[in-house]
């Protein structure tokens, strides 16, 4: 689906600003404006982005401690281990 | 973006995830117990599943974004110049709009405009530096307004499923990875 090419028109900016700004968490929607600055709704979805990549570092570090300390339990390495006793 | 596509997303990224995590597991239990070769350490682990969980989300989205391509195939070193140029393209650009003070006394001979646009222009950068291929040249303001999107959705499924895994494998220990 290719878009026509050439100069963006500024409607088709502000379509995708406001879809966007559908997209973020209602209490950031509720703090700004209903006429957003265009400004705003890009620092909003930046921090947005930032705040998702820090909780999926936060459940990777989560996960691989979890999966860790399963290794330990983990009954095939139990028996590869009594295997070569 | 919604919908029946976002619950086979979710499906197929599940199912990546749970592969790659299968083989660092494997991979450790065997190092564990053989005594050769090092283990991973923690933050090593840690990366394996965050690189894992990104490829799984990646591969699961398919065709139609820019920011899976960048995931998966990464940008060789070569266009380290490129960034190197862009990065001090951006800080003098930054060093230009600095004196604000000094143009708001000069009685409006910037304007307001001038301004609005200028921090537009900042904020798309700082936007595209966190979406993954953002970074190109290529990518115009409409096309990363809708990767910004696309990639956000994404997003929010991959720390779904994540919360979910780790829930599970709590629960069920290592049964869920054999």
């Amino acid at each position: 689906m290719s878009s026509r090419r050439g100069r963006i028109t500024d409607e088709e900016i502000n379509e995708l600003i406001s879809k966007l700004q559908a997209l973020l968490p209602e209490s950031s929607r509720r703090r700004t404006a209903s006429r957003s600055s265009a400004s705003k709704l890009l620092k909003e979805t930046c921090g947005y982005i930032k705040s998702l990549h820090q909780e999926v570092d936060d459940l990777s570090d989560r996960l691989s401690e979890l999966m860790s300390t399963l290794d330990d339990a983990s009954p095939q390495a139990e028996i590869i281990r009594s295997l070569l006793r | 973006m919604q919908g029946p596509s976002t619950m086979s997303f979710r499906q197929a990224f599940l199912e990546n995830l749970l592969v790659s995590l299968q083989l660092q597991q494997e991979h450790t239990s065997k190092h564990h117990s053989s005594s050769l070769g090092a283990a991973m350490s923690l933050h090593e682990r840690k990366l394996a599943v965050k690189s894992s969980a990104d490829v799984a989300m990646a591969a699961a989205r398919g065709a139609g974004a820019r920011w899976t391509r960048a995931i998966l195939a990464p940008a060789p070193s070569a266009c380290k110049v490129q960034r190197c140029r862009r990065i001090v393209i951006r800080c003098r650009g930054r060093k230009r709009s600095l004196p604000r003070s000094a143009r708001a006394r000069d009685g409006g001979t910037s304007s307001g405009g001038e301004v609005a646009r200028r921090l537009v222009r900042r904020r798309t950068m700082a936007l595209r530096e966190v979406i993954p291929g953002g970074r190109d040249a290529a990518v115009d303001e409409a096309t990363l307004l809708r990767e910004a999107m696309d990639y956000v959705v994404h997003l929010r499924a991959q720390v779904d499923v994540l919360r979910q895994v780790s829930e599970a494998v709590q629960r069920f220990g290592s049964s869920i990875l054999q």
